[in-house]
């Protein structure tokens, strides 16, 4: 199962990523995959919109701490917006909520940057 | 009155869905809790994609056989696999505080299950067994453990 990305640039080097499909063993290399090439590209800000994704296991959820410890490594920004409530509840029960930068809008996630 | 239904897969990460789905409809339409509904998709779906990456060593054609079975305020699911064996003692999840990719799984499923059972007394693969009461509000089968 396939996973469609969508970047758009917002100007000042600071990128939104909206994924769309389940997060899953079968697509989380895809999504790796972009976020690295994005990551590469120096942005000064990635924004990752999972309001299109239904379904998240534990290979998403590490997908994204990769990408987390990679903006750490490199003083970007990796914010998280609009979790449906499937997404959310991994994240709680990860304990990962007060881990990543997580905001309900894309407009709060693009606030300070 | 218990109900089972049973499903084999290919250890494709592609059918992954497809289990997911028949999981979904099978507790829906015994009126489980929504609430409850995803957390016992996502144990499923751990506990197959570690059957596909350690016990098959991402071989895509070997079989994944489950059984849910429900019952009014209960769920087992038994996933039999012909992979790899390894002791039940050597899976572990990862410390939770620790924020590194990988090792969330086996986590999940122990935290949501009631009880968790790996059994490898065979000659081949390995039987797992994870239960849940839908009514109350039992320990986690981690807790138990811990």
């Amino acid at each position: 199962m396939s996973v469609d990305l969508k970047t758009s640039q917002n100007g000042n080097g600071v990128v939104t990523v909206l994924i769309e499909g389940d997060i899953d063993m079968s697509s989380s290399t895809e999504v790796r995959t972009h976020l690295t090439d994005l990551f590469e590209k120096k942005q000064k800000a990635i924004v990752v919109d999972l309001s299109k994704v239904p379904y998240i296991d534990s290979s998403g959820i590490a997908t994204l701490v990769e990408g987390l410890q990679w903006s750490h490594a490199n003083k970007t920004k990796f914010r998280l917006t609009r979790l449906t409530p499937m997404v959310k509840d991994v994240f709680e029960i990860a304990r990962l909520l007060t881990v990543f930068e997580v905001f309900d809008s894309n407009e709060e996630a693009l606030k300070g940057i | 009155m218990t109900e089972s239904v049973k499903l084999t897969i290919p250890s494709d990460p592609k059918y992954l869905s497809l289990a997911r789905k028949i999981v979904y409809h099978l507790l829906i339409n015994h009126d489980v809790s929504k609430e409850i509904i995803p957390r016992l998709v996502l144990c499923v779906d751990e506990a197959c994609s570690n059957i596909i990456k350690y016990g098959y060593n991402g071989c895509q054609d070997q079989p994944i056989e489950m059984c849910f079975s429900l019952a009014e305020d209960f769920f087992e699911v038994k996933i039999r696999d012909y992979g790899k064996q390894c002791d039940s003692r050597d899976i572990k999840p990862r410390p939770i505080h620790e924020v590194k990719p990988g090792g969330l799984g086996t986590y999940f499923i122990n935290e949501i299950m009631d009880e968790v059972n790996y059994c490898t007394n065979r000659e081949k693969g390995t039987l797992l067994t994870m239960c849940k009461n839908l009514k109350g509000e039992p320990a986690s089968a981690r807790e138990k453990i811990g």
